[in-house]
């Protein structure tokens, strides 16, 4: 993470739809003035509880939709080949790739819970400075500037309670 | 694209630690998946949760259940299978 705070994120869909069912969902915008969504993202999500959120939000100007541009979609298509070529790689697909090519372009935090973009980050020297948020790392930043009313004590508690209302099945 | 260098200690680094994490959240899955409810599934379905279990990769197990991303993600929830990252 670079040393100014951060102000954008983009969010993929692993994230979206384990978030949008925490209790503490909009602590997110408090910590970003802006989190945008990709089209193609939000063509994966469909359930009544994430789609309500997101377009409740969408309304209120914290998450803005992003529209791919080609050269966008050529970098996440690069992207998409070089971990599929990789074998140390869990195959990163172009939904999450836009994220990580817009994040590279942009400075935008990259919010997912994608092992395999996680990993491909990690190892690209292109995409290696990139930042990439869990929830967890995101709970942790909430915690730390003191955005979720609770003692840094009880962080720990806290995730467990975010892996709990994940968890369950609707 | 640029890459770590293949043998680079910091390549070696990375996946030593990712096999390692990897290692740590197959195990998690494995024992708390609730294996009556996969072994129950039509078999593409149980191939799909059984795949997610030893990898981790939702997106080759959604393309092996034939289900989108979130209806997978809703399966794995009633499979009582954290997604770990």
């Amino acid at each position: 993470m670079s040393a100014r705070e951060p102000e954008f994120a983009i969010a993929d869909t692993c994230f979206l739809i384990d978030w949008a069912r925490y209790r503490y969902r909009d602590v997110l915008f408090k910590l970003f003035k802006t989190v945008f969504v990709p089209e193609t993202i939000l063509r994966e999500v469909k359930s009544e509880n994430t789609i309500a959120w997101i377009a409740s939000n969408l309304a209120k100007g914290h998450l803005t939709l992003y529209t791919e541009t080609a050269d966008v979609v050529s970098e996440a298509t690069s992207i998409v080949e070089a971990s599929k070529r990789s074998p140390h790689l869990i195959s990163v697909e172009l939904p999450e790739a836009v994220c990580l090519a817009v994040g590279r372009r942009r400075g935008y935090v990259v919010l997912t819970e994608n092992r395999g973009l996680i990993l491909f980050s990690s190892i690209s020297s292109d995409y290696r400075d990139v930042a990439i948020w869990r929830a967890l790392e995101v709970i942790a930043m909430a915690s730390l500037k003191e955005l979720l009313e609770i003692e840094c004590s009880d962080l720990e508690a806290r995730f467990k309670e975010y892996e709990e209302e994940t968890l369950i099945s609707s | 694209m640029r890459f770590l260098e293949l043998n680079s200690a910091d390549l070696d680094e990375v996946l030593k630690r990712y096999a390692e994490e990897e290692a740590e959240a197959r195990e998690v899955r494995r024992r708390y998946a609730d294996w009556d409810y996969i072994r129950k599934q039509p078999p593409r379905i149980r191939a799909a949760l059984e795949y997610y279990v030893e990898s981790g990769d939702i997106r080759r197990a959604c393309l092996i259940a034939g289900m989108d991303l979130e209806d997978f993600r809703e399966l794995l929830r009633r499979a009582n299978m954290p997604v770990v990252v």
